[in-house]
């Protein structure tokens, strides 16, 4: 019943409800974009590991996160691939090279990927394709989002890579995420022709495939007893929750966002209540009468907050389309893993929610003054 | 001047304040209003400063360095990139008129780890080193403990750089690189957004760390030779000189234009630019929206009051004229508390995230336009009603 008295509410001056809409529409957006970069910006550490197969991460008891990865003993790879679960183990080289024009220009800071072209690293066809042209001598991929400053990346082009004559074979598109400018992949002969002070034997990451039917967790605890301390273990959501905690705790990114995401949510109340407060307003001789009638107050709230809701939900959809049109702007603006996840979507659903009761609420005050004896 | 516009002109179209009054007719109105466009205005304050507190991070150590000139490798692509070159290529300066002493200036950013005091992980951090006698920053903390860097392996610590670096605390000694480090004292810089700590040492120590040979500072290359004039000198002409004297990988540019080279690569390779900027206009959209809201409902609310005016015979260029004024005193009413505000939450955030945000004349003039352009567009929008106001149909 009240929830069809408010329905009549805003059907009944279509144009004010348009306004109220837009209102509430331009607040739900305002959340999804800062609670998009609030997510997403973190999330630009997991990007390359999103990218890897692998269901279990070896790294140096020292790693920090992917870029500051330190090293561990290849040996440890050897010792995991025993474990009966394990189907394979494949070792990862990282390091930042020197990209220079053999003519001369910019000395840029490139990150390197070194990796047997044959273990098939990255879940990304492109690359897959490309094998023949990795297993080339002095040849490398360029991540094709690595930026312009770099010049043009196409096949064929010859580049100095720490002051070796490398030519790029091809590209291919994952993103850089943290790891800098830009990114290449080499075989690991290339990468240790790239990097002459590197040895084989101290790997920066190791990547573990399980065999079908192996829990990922059971494995992890097997390998954690069995290995010295020098390493450790990540699950792909443990790797996932450390990398995002690293960014959001560690770097200034996750308060700079947060405050974003607060100042965002308390403007999105300040726009609801705003236009809660004046619907109310102006039918404060309806809900009057409505009183005198005999209906109680709990009565009349309700049709206020069933208004808050429906106007949030219809106010919703829109919003979200928009939101999915203004995530593709910023992934080619910023080249931010901006995605509209079902978690974020529900995220805002929640958050609108708490906000148009908060305003709801707010503006209740404003129903008491409905006094029947009054407003005639 | 008031008083005599009164007295000699009795057309009440002059003397009373009409948007004025229609403002704070309704205090209760108001305060509402003034909250939704001040936190409007709040959001794109926050996002302003962010951009702001991002580019003056990454400037931060280059604003403190104490030089005319700096000699750098002329691949250099940004401030923190290491691109050294020989030190003995500075000496083709020395003959240099004008020039009044050159201090060359060690940096690493990729190679120096530091332990957290008392932990178990080691950071990779920024790292500066001179000669002790000459420094070439301007922080005046790093010039008073100077000599401290003349002990064996003694560092100064940058207490403003992330706590979990643990340099804030009273440790006195820990470990960078493996070897270990005396920290002889602190000073306060702050974190930008690609290192999150910052050291000074001698060049020795640097030597010591790089190499393992502290004797030999001269071998490792150097970042920048940071230039000092003689008082008077011609910095354009100077600057030419020099450029002629020295190797053709090396060059040479002022402290502003060294500025600007840095400004240039934020601005065109990171990210957090758009980032904010995407901030701000949603701020702008938004408090348009609600601002537009304001004005839609107060009109609405007033339009017999417009058209018996109109009814009176007051043109339609007299009623669009209060409803701007109107429009533009709710800009500023709501802006004064924002702009309070936004000093708070600069303060709090500032401390909190170690990012350089602070209120400029620039930063307000900037969000007071756009809180005038965001009223002033929205009453644009809203003005038809007033317009089209029928004095017969209204009653």
């Amino acid at each position: 019943m009240p929830l069809h008295v408010a329905w009549r509410i805003l059907n009944h001056q279509k144009g004010r409800t348009a306004l109220a809409l837009g209102g509430i529409f331009v607040a739900i957006l305002l959340i999804f974009v800062e609670l998009g970069f609030f997510i997403a910006v973190p999330q630009g550490g997991m990007l390359i590991y999103d990218h890897m197969r692998f269901d279990l991460l070896v790294c140096s008891n020292k790693y920090i996160f992917q870029a500051e990865s330190w090293q561990f003993p290849r040996d440890r790879l050897d010792e995991i691939a025993k474990n009966a679960g394990v189907a394979q183990v494949k070792p990862v080289y990282l390091g930042g090279a020197k990209w220079q024009d053999p003519g001369g220009g910019l000395r840029l800071d490139i990150a390197a990927l070194g990796s047997d072209p044959q273990a098939k690293l990255f879940a990304a066809p492109e690359i897959d394709s490309q094998i023949d042209v990795l297993e080339r001598p002095d040849t490398v991929l360029v991540d094709s989002q690595t930026r312009p400053i770099f010049g043009p990346l196409q096949p064929g082009r010859q580049v100095e890579i720490s002051g070796r004559k490398v030519t790029i074979g091809g590209d291919y598109d994952l993103g850089t995420g943290f790891l800098g400018l830009g990114v290449l992949l080499a075989n690991e002969a290339n990468f240790f022709l790239i990097f002459p002070m590197r040895r084989p034997e101290a790997v920066n990451l190791g990547l573990v495939a399980l065999k079908p039917g192996a829990d990922p967790d059971q494995v992890a605890r097997e390998l954690r007893s069995v290995l010295p301390n020098d390493t450790q273990i990540f699950t792909r959501p443990e790797l996932s929750s450390h990398e995002v905690s690293f960014w959001t705790t560690r770097t200034g990114t996750g308060l700079i966002f947060g405050s974003g995401l607060v100042v965002a949510f308390v403007v999105g109340i300040m726009v609801l209540f705003q236009t809660l407060a004046t619907q109310i307003t102006r039918q404060l001789p309806q809900f009057a009468t409505l009183k005198a009638i005999g209906y109680s107050s709990a009565f009349l709230n309700a049709i206020v907050l069933i208004e808050a809701v429906l106007v949030m939900v219809i106010a919703f959809v829109p919003a979200l389309a928009v939101a999915i049109g203004i995530y593709s702007v910023i992934r080619v603006q910023t080249l931010l893993p901006v995605n509209m996840t079902a978690a974020l979507l529900g995220g805002v659903f929640a958050t609108t929610l708490v906000m148009s009761g908060i305003s709801a609420f707010l503006s209740l005050g404003r129903l008491r003054r409905a006094d029947p004896a009054e407003i005639f | 001047m008031a008083e005599d516009a009164i007295v000699t002109v009795p057309d009440t179209r002059r003397s009373v304040p009409l948007a004025w009054r229609n403002l704070v007719a309704n205090k209760r109105r108001l305060i509402r209003s003034s909250a939704g466009i001040g936190f409007a205005v709040l959001l794109m304050l926050v996002q302003l400063g962010f951009e702001r507190g991002f580019f003056n991070a990454s400037l931060g150590v280059i604003r403190q360095l104490d030089g005319d000139l700096f000699i750098m490798r002329a691949s250099k692509y940004r401030f923190g990139a290491e691109d050294p070159f020989a030190r003995r290529d500075l000496d083709a300066a020395n003959g240099v008129a004008g020039i009044a002493g050159i201090v060359p200036l060690y940096a690493a950013w990729q190679d120096l780890f530091w332990q957290e005091p008392g932990g178990d992980k080691s950071y990779l951090i920024q790292g500066f080193a001179f000669d002790p006698d000459r420094s070439p920053f301007l922080l005046p903390e790093v010039n008073e403990q100077r000599d401290r860097l003349k002990q064996q392996d003694a560092v100064l610590v940058d207490r403003r750089a992330r706590p979990f670096l643990g340099m804030a605390g009273d440790a006195r000694e820990t470990t960078i690189n493996g070897r270990t480090v005396h920290i002889a004292g602190s000073f306060a810089l702050g974190p930008d957004f690609m290192s999150n700590g910052t050291v000074m040492m001698s060049d020795r120590t640097f030597a010591g760390l790089l190499t393992g040979n502290r004797d030999n500072p001269a071998a490792v290359p150097v970042e920048f030779g940071v230039v000092k004039l003689q008082p008077g000198a011609d910095i354009a002409a100077v600057q030419q000189a020099l450029t002629a004297a020295l190797p053709k990988e090396l060059r040479v540019l002022s402290k502003p234009q060294l500025i600007a080279f840095e400004t240039n690569f934020q601005a065109d390779l990171s990210s957090a630019g758009p980032i904010f900027w995407m901030g701000t206009f949603v701020g702008f959209v938004v408090g348009m929206l609600i601002s537009y809201q304001v004005i839609y409902t107060d009109l609405a609310d007033q339009l017999p009051q417009y058209a018996t005016l109109k009814g009176m015979g007051y043109g339609t260029g007299y009623l669009v004229r209060i409803v701007f004024e109107q429009a533009a005193l709710s800009a500023i009413i709501a802006f004064v508390p924002a702009w309070l505000l936004c000093l708070l939450v600069y303060y709090v955030i500032g401390a909190l995230a170690l990012l350089p945000l602070h209120m400029t004349l620039a930063l307000t003039l900037l969000s007071l336009a756009l809180t005038l352009g965001m009223c002033l567009l929205a009453a644009a929008l809203a003005i038809r009603r007033v317009i089209t106001a029928d004095p017969a149909e209204v009653f």
